[in-house]
């Protein structure tokens, strides 16, 4: 049993708590404990501090670090943002003697330390390190056999991989999420924009139209490419654009189809079992119709081996 | 000091290059302007007026107070695409976010970043939404987060932080 701090961020515990229930109800159950790293703030996100002053978001970040150090465990999130900017303010604190010293001193008006003695994961890389795809697929229920997932492992988890401690073998042709769909039995070809950007984050609240330009590229790549199932997201911020900004393309006339959108623990929820009332409860693009055929009797993992 | 370019303004190019290496970007003089960052970069593909090889240039150049006003850099998504890909360690994206520290502390930036600055120091967060608790309890979550926000001595450690900042002298909050 491994035992991790749950760095949970802005957007998911309140925009998209059902993917924190996912969280809490499929990490345990594999081996990973979770616990709360209570008064953790906004990472704090590119477009903050950040954009102001590289000194004060390593400090705010650092904070948020020292909150793991405290209890002795390593910190997960599922939030590319939180896990870029956390794994970078890592990065910058260990290799810079001089960011290092300004971040201590302004960690000193708060009565805190930077000690380096936490490290920084991704939730998929925390499944693929201590969980594994052969593991996670002893543990599922139903199995997604002859269904096609749609990867978008989302930018933060993979650039820059010097700041990572799982590191993809190469980030431009991405194989842990892979992995880990295929572990649930689906297929998961690879498609030409795979590695592109969704166009969330800063460039979406700059131009939205841009931003969705670069959305609607990569859905139509999916689309034609593959003919998806599901597209199944290791970034909450992918999420909302793969969901929401498909929503407003389909609206608009500009795509003809729909194609349901999981984050990935949400799907794996959903194949060990739990209830989709909780683990994959708000979105777009409707999800229902997928989510019934995941959790059928014919996809029982115990009947399909007889 | 660099034999055989030609330099438009020297005065102009040193305050450009010292401006940009306080903020984080100290690569600046390295880049060759092979285009390799241009050709991954999404800033590039969604056709901003900016990217990272021609902002660098622009820098090299002396070219500072010139692009303030474009808002490209604040489409940088931080992807760090660049990065990976530099085959001269310049760190682009640390330069981009360099000029949009300098733009941000003239105060040449959207009033999105004002928002999500406020919400950070009231909060403790950047993205808040008032229906929390609902939403929570909707998929079987106790309402209330483990985060900040129900923190009142955590959010005063994040203000304190904040406050002894130089953002404080741009009078946001
Ligand atoms: S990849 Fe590096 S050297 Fe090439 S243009 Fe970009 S910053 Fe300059
Ligand atoms: S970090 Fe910014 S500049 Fe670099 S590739 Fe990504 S969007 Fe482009």
């Amino acid at each position: 049993m491994k035992t991790m701090g749950l760095f949970l961020g802005c957007n998911i515990p309140l925009k998209l708590p059902d993917i924190e229930q996912s969280f809490r109800k499929a990490l345990p159950e594999l081996g990973i404990d979770l616990v709360d790293l209570e008064g953790a703030s906004c990472c704090p996100s590119w477009g903050t501090l950040p954009s102001f002053d590289l000194p004060t978001w390593l400090a705010v970040s650092a904070r948020n670090i020292t909150l793991a150090e405290a209890k002795d465990v390593d910190v997960v999130t599922g939030c590319n943002s939180c896990f870029g900017i956390l794994a970078e303010t890592k990065h910058i604190i260990e290799h810079d003697e001089e960011y290092r010293k300004a971040v201590q001193e302004k960690l000193a008006l708060i009565n805190r330390e930077y000690k380096g003695t936490s490290q920084v994961y991704h939730v998929l890389h925390a499944l693929y390190k201590f969980v594994g795809p052969e593991k996670i697929n002893e543990k599922i229920k139903y199995t997604l056999k002859q269904l096609t997932i749609a990867i978008q492992v989302g930018c933060h988890a993979l650039w820059p991989s010097k700041v990572m401690a799982i590191k993809e073998p190469n980030p431009f042709f991405p194989t842990i999420l892979k992995e880990l769909c295929e572990a649930l039995e689906a297929d998961v070809p690879h498609y030409s924009r795979i590695e592109a950007c969704c166009g969330m984050g800063g460039m979406r609240s700059t131009n939205m139209e841009k931003s969705l330009g670069l959305l609607k590229e990569k859905l139509i790549s999916i689309k034609e490419e593959i003919d998806a199932d599901m597209i199944v997201v290791g970034c909450s911020s992918c999420y909302l654009q793969m969901d929401g900004g498909q929503k407003i393309l389909r609206d608009r006339g500009e795509i003809d189809f729909e194609i349901p959108v999981f984050y990935y623990t949400q799907l794996l929820a959903l194949c060990m079992g739990f209830d989709p009332k909780q683990v994959a409860a708000i979105n777009e693009i409707p999800r229902e119709e997928i989510i019934a055929r995941i959790q059928s009797e014919e996809r029982l993992k115990e009947k399909q081996e007889g | 000091m660099y034999e055989g370019v030609v330099v438009l303004n020297e005065k102009d190019r040193e305050l450009a290059i010292k401006t940009i290496m306080e903020r984080g970007g100290d690569g600046v003089l390295r880049c060759i302007q092979c285009g390799a960052c241009q050709s991954t970069c999404p800033m590039a593909f969604a056709d901003f007026t900016l990217n990272p090889r021609k902002l660098i240039r622009l820098i090299q150049l002396g070219f500072l107070e010139e692009m303030i006003e474009d808002s490209s850099t604040w489409a940088c998504q931080a992807c760090n695409r660049c990065v990976e890909i530099c085959p001269r360690n310049v760190k682009p994206f640390e330069i981009v976010f360099a000029y949009r520290r300098y733009q941000a502390m003239e105060l040449a930036f959207s009033t999105s970043a004002v928002q999500s600055q406020m919400n950070l120091y009231m909060k403790g967060h950047a993205v808040f939404s008032e229906a929390y608790k609902e939403t929570r309890q909707k998929v079987g979550l106790p309402p209330e987060t483990p985060t900040a926000v129900s923190y009142p001595e955590a959010l005063k450690e994040i203000q304190t932080l904040i406050e002894n900042s130089p953002i404080m002298e741009l009078g946001l909050f």
